[in-house]
């Protein structure tokens, strides 16, 4: 498992819910008296780690079995994405699982919410199996609640072809690459812009994300040397610049890196004939003196659930034996071997079978050194701001002092606490008296007779329309209603409370900060309508001008022009957006490539406003443009050919033919298009998240990004992401009625 | 003086020769008819006058310029479309405007000129409304005022009458002659119905295959046609052909004896022509040339009556017309008495008149 950053979307959620619902039908089978004990575990591991984990667990029911006490294990894997909110609602409801596997840095969360229980004191030859500082981080508030199964965290990959003789142990080894590496070849290849692969460096220069209390504390002339430092690496050329995990993955698996820094997740993937080696993070000289690299790490631990009298309580202790079994000697020892698993036991490591996996070893070693990631929940919103500081100072936008302060602004309002609660009587009140009479007027209606006739009389339609009509009401109505109402709540779970319209307040407010400051409800909006025009007019600009061109009589092999600009249209633009967003990068991408053949120096294109927002409207002006030549050539093809000659005939040359004839006679046409263009291109989130993914420094996100932002990569603020999708829907639904009355307007004047 | 001269025009489509040397001049303000059948080329003639098509050979002027090579806008020439063509998204007054807008006349001209137009054709009540809300004879006449309201030295109009109810026709036809008279303007128009070039035209032309097949006012087409082609094609009920025997110096159709022609020299295939008009039904001791027609329908008109059958002694299908009170008298075997002075004598190789010909003394 890696650690748990990626964003969560709601297509796992589903899966996940629909496994749940397979799983709960699975177990809920009867149960023969003299069957064997039942356990089930849950873990999110891909593949091979999966096999490694069963493999194990098949050892632990055969020793049982031995020992004359059978038990089964239903090892059930959910997906990654949907596991914590999977755990956090299954286990309440009495449908999860007896014990699953986790990184260690939830267990605040999961204590906090009751879901797991602790395991009582070790016995003295298990307690001494672990590093202790692996067992310090699975306790809380002093009772230990997780046992270590494997540890993770960075480690460098070395490319042992393009290495030679080179001693790469430091950081500056690396930039003495720089002199005599081969063309195209980076010498290491390092997320460094994220806070997670980031802080390595931060940690070598003893500064730190959060303090014990969970209060921001990257700050001060050793945070800001380390800003320095990275943006020297990169501005030397030793660390890429706009990195990314793909960025990494791809420059190293292809020979393009003598080093990288990733996780045990990259060995996988890397291929046969790349000969490489794994090592412990590079030393670097720091504040004058020798430190090492030190990432983060995760442990992934086997937690207890916390059953409370629910459902047919299996023996605890079984479930506790299964975890003590699978984290010790024995049960590393399979999964290592089997899995791959980086286990966390001393005593398997001592075991001859092992000692020929060096690598595996290496991964273990680094990880040991490495620093557990801090439990706070906090802890999950520091990165955001953290990654933005450190991109702002590479960029050059921002002195690392600046930059650190405005992280920490940042932090704060992300991490503020929600709305106090309101008292939600008077909504209450206002809502039902509304429902009442809204109930009494159509009680009314309904007791007159001639309603009461036509309702009889269309009363088999509506059964016609009834399926229908269900669907709808469920899913389209419903989901609308309760994310409105979403919007006047704050908070998680259980303290989930009525705010009234204090998100509302906030967001049109700007949290009481400048209105037209950076990441204003205002700004974004604005930002949302130009791209909306640009986007709109550019579509049509260009679709206009290859429909005229594909409907040109002298035009030959139409057919194939027409498959090949229809083309963009039919890829998934998730793919579209994805390959755009690399042709845009600064070193490695296509369109640089292009501008360095007639001479013009690279561009960052993420590193401005305008660039980074000119990126995203190529990429969506690609997406879009299909759509409108192919209304403009239907529309085209429905203008009588005579009207052209009547003008002729009349005095019109081309230009004045195309502005008198062809333009107002595709406007009937084009508008509805253009209406629908700007509500699909408003609400295009695809392009901004994957293409400039808000940079630089969230300043191109659109609202609809922005309010993803809110849901998923701030803290969950459910309720304040609500109301933003509630204000774009409301902003969305008078443009529309504008724009529509206008068409209807026009239509009138032009005739169908 | 000439107005329009088309010489040795020549125009292929898709491969396919549409116009195989067309010469014609229409003299100013002269109303010149192209008629003749679908696919003879009328339309594709008046296109390129018009500039819509260009000629693969010949030279077409208007007035005294070359205009062969000049694009349509440059002709100054004013068409009324089949379609009418109308510009669905303007008013009335700015489909009439629009070409003289382009020229950028002054706004009181075009005002005027509108005014004009209007009242011409009255279409005062007219001019704020959209072409959609209107019916065909309002938009025809739009289409119309359109051509006029720039004042082009020459107008053109393709079939402007054929989307009209027949009553709405030979209204407007009466109203375009009307036209032509106030304006004494040149105008070429095509049609395939051959009343409208009958009663339009102050010449006609009769096309086909691309080519001339005759040009002069029309009763004299119609009287002396050139050819059998013309023949068939002007008139209504269409001409009746019977075959010609020749017997000496003698010629037999279907009963009938005729004298042979002094134009007529070698012995060939003969056909004879003869307007349903130009018979009545035989009188006793009526010693004209006779025929006897086996009616099998009768068409009775009120006024007139036409009765269809086939001669006797002949394969060919023949119509009479007959007065119309006599149409429930008409017996199976009807006797007529041909006027031959009407007749027509036809080459059939060619299909090419011999001229009118002469009754034959005697009894055969």
């Amino acid at each position: 498992m890696r650690a748990s950053l990626a964003p969560r979307s709601p297509a796992p959620t589903l899966l996940a819910l629909g496994l749940a619902l397979l799983a709960l039908l699975a177990s809920s089978g009867a149960r023969a008296d003299d069957a064997p004990a039942r356990l089930v575990l849950w873990h999110a591991y891909g593949e091979s780690e999966a096999r490694g984990l069963e493999r194990a667990v098949d050892a632990f029911e055969a020793r049982e079995a031995r020992a004359g006490r059978p038990v089964r294990v239903e090892v059930t894997a959910i997906p990654f994405g949907a596991y914590a909110t999977k755990l956090q609602t299954a286990i309440p409801a009495g449908h999860g699982p007896d014990l699953f596997i986790d990184a260690h840095d939830r267990i605040a969360t999961y204590v906090e919410a009751g879901l797991v229980r602790d395991y009582g004191a070790l016995a003295p030859e298990l307690a001494s199996d672990f590093e202790p500082s692996l067992l310090e981080v699975l306790r809380y508030e002093g009772a230990l609640f997780g046992v270590p199964l494997s540890v993770k965290s960075l480690v460098l990959y070395v490319n042992l072809d393009l290495a030679g003789d080179a001693r790469l142990d430091r950081v500056e080894d690396f930039e003495r690459l720089l002199d005599h590496r081969p063309e195209g070849v980076v010498p290491l290849a390092w997320e460094i812009d994220s806070a997670y692969a980031g802080a390595a460096l931060f940690h070598a220069y003893g500064a730190r994300y959060l303090d014990d209390e969970g209060r921001y504390a990257l700050e001060g002339e050793r945070a800001e040397r380390a800003l320095e430092r990275m943006r020297a690496l990169v501005s030397e050329g030793a660390v890429p610049e706009e990195s990314s995990g793909e960025l990494v993955r791809n420059l190293f698996r292809s020979g393009r890196a003598v080093g990288a820094v990733s996780g045990p997740w990259l060995a996988p993937d890397l291929p046969r004939e790349l000969r490489w080696a794994v090592r412990p993070l590079p030393r670097i000289e720091a504040e004058g003196e020798d430190a090492r690299l030190v990432p983060f790490s995760t442990i992934e631990a086997a937690f207890l659930v916390a059953r409370a009298g629910q459902r047919d309580a299996a023996e605890p202790a079984l479930a506790r034996s299964l975890a003590l079994f699978l984290a010790g000697r024995e049960g590393a020892l399979v999964r290592a071997r089997e899995g791959g698993h980086v286990v966390a036991s001393r005593a398997a490591w001592e075991d001859p079978s092992l000692a020929r996996e060096a690598r595996l070893r290496a991964f273990h070693d680094a990880a040991i050194e490495a620093r557990p990631m801090p439990t706070h929940p906090h802890m999950s919103r520091v990165f955001g701001p953290v990654d933005r500081a450190i991109r702002k100072v590479l960029r050059g936008d921002l002195a690392p002092r600046e930059a650190l302060v405005e992280a920490r602004h940042r932090f704060e309002d992300e991490t503020r606490p929600p709305p106090p609660p309101r008292d939600p009587t008077w909504a209450l009140v206002a809502v039902s008296s509304a429902l009442l009479l809204v109930t009494l007027a159509l009680a009314r209606q309904i007791t007159r007779a001639e309603v009461r006739a036509a309702l009889a009389r269309s009363l088999p339609a509506y059964a016609w329309i009834a399926h229908a009509f269900v669907v709808i009401v469920l899913l389209v109505v419903l989901p609308l209603a309760v994310g409105a109402l979403a919007s006047f709540f704050a908070g998680e779970g259980a303290e989930l409370h009525y705010v009234g319209v204090a998100n509302y307040v906030d967001i049109l407010s700007a949290r009481g900060g400048d209105l037209l400051g950076h990441g204003s409800f205002w700004v974004v909006l604005a930002v949302t309508v130009l791209w909306t025009v640009a986007n709109v007019s550019l579509h049509v600009a260009i679709g206009l001008v290859l429909a005229l061109l594909l409907s040109s009589p002298l035009l030959r092999l139409k057919a194939l022009y027409r498959l090949l600009l229809i083309l963009p249209w039919a890829v998934p633009s998730y793919v579209t957006a994805l390959a755009w967003r690399g042709m845009f990068h600064r070193q490695l991408g296509a369109v640089n490539a292009l501008l360095d053949v007639v001479g013009v120096p690279p561009v960052s294109w993420f590193a401005h406003f305008s660039t980074a927002f000119a990126a995203n409207v190529a990429t969506n002006v690609w997406l879009g443009f299909p759509f409108m030549m192919v209304v403009t050539l239907g529309a085209l093809t429905a203008i009588p050919k005579d009207l052209y000659e009547a003008a002729e005939v009349d005095g019109a040359g081309p230009l004045e033919q195309f502005r008198s004839i062809t333009l107002p006679l595709l406007r009937p046409a084009l508008l509805p298009a253009v209406a629908m263009g700007a509500v699909w291109t408003f609400n295009m989130f695809n392009v901004v998240f994957l293409v400039s993914a808000g940079e630089p420094d969230g300043s191109t996100e659109i609202l609809v990004s922005e309010a993803y932002r809110w849901a998923f990569t701030r803290g969950h603020q459910t309720g304040y992401a609500a109301a933003y999708a509630v204000l774009i829907f409301g902003i969305l639904l008078l443009a529309t009625r504008r724009s529509g009355a206008g068409a209807r307007a026009r239509r009138r004047e032009v005739g169908a | 003086m000439t107005s329009l001269s088309i010489r040795h025009v020549e125009k292929k489509l898709g491969g396919a020769p549409i116009l195989r040397g067309i010469d014609l001049d229409v003299r100013n303000g002269e109303l010149v008819v192209l008629v003749g059948p679908s696919g003879c080329g009328k339309s594709t003639l008046l296109r390129t006058v018009a500039g819509l098509e260009l000629p693969d050979a010949g030279a077409i002027h208007i007035g005294d310029r070359d205009v062969t090579r000049l694009a349509p806008r440059e002709r100054d020439v004013g068409m009324v479309f089949q379609s009418y063509a109308l510009y669905p998204h303007l008013t009335v007054r700015e489909n009439l405007a629009f070409g003289l807008t382009l020229r950028r006349e002054k706004k009181e001209t075009i005002d005027a000129r509108i005014a004009e137009v209007a009242s011409t054709l009255g279409l005062e009540a007219l001019l704020e409304r959209y072409p959609r809300d209107m019916s065909g004879g309002q938009r025809q006449r739009v289409a119309m005022g359109r051509a006029i309201a720039r004042r082009p030295s020459l107008f053109l109009f393709d079939e402007p009458l054929s989307n009209l109810d027949a009553a709405l026709r030979a209204e407007v036809r009466v109203e375009i002659k009307r036209l032509h008279a106030r304006l004494s303007a040149t105008m070429l128009y095509v049609t395939h119905d051959q009343v409208e070039a009958m009663t339009l035209a102050d010449r006609l032309v009769v096309l086909s295959g691309g080519v001339v097949e005759q040009v002069g006012p029309p009763l004299e087409v119609y009287a002396r046609p050139k050819s059998r082609f013309v023949a068939g094609f002007l008139g209504s009920p269409a001409m009746n052909f019977v075959a010609v025997r020749r017997e000496g110096d003698r010629l037999r159709a279907a009963g009938v004896s005729l004298e042979v022609p002094s134009s007529l020299e070698t012995p060939t295939s003969l056909a004879l022509g003869v307007r349903p008009h130009d018979v009545r039904v035989a009188r006793e001791g009526d010693g004209s040339a006779a025929l006897s027609l086996v009616v099998d329908v009768v068409e009775a008109m009120g006024f007139e009556a036409y009765a269809h059958g086939r001669l006797e002694g002949s394969e060919d299908a023949f119509v009479a017309r007959l007065e119309g009170s006599a149409a429930d008298r008409v017996e199976p075997g009807l006797r007529l008495a041909l006027d031959v002075t009407h007749a027509h004598l036809f080459d059939e190789a060619t299909g090419r008149s011999l001229g009118s010909v002469s009754p034959a003394g005697g009894e055969p």
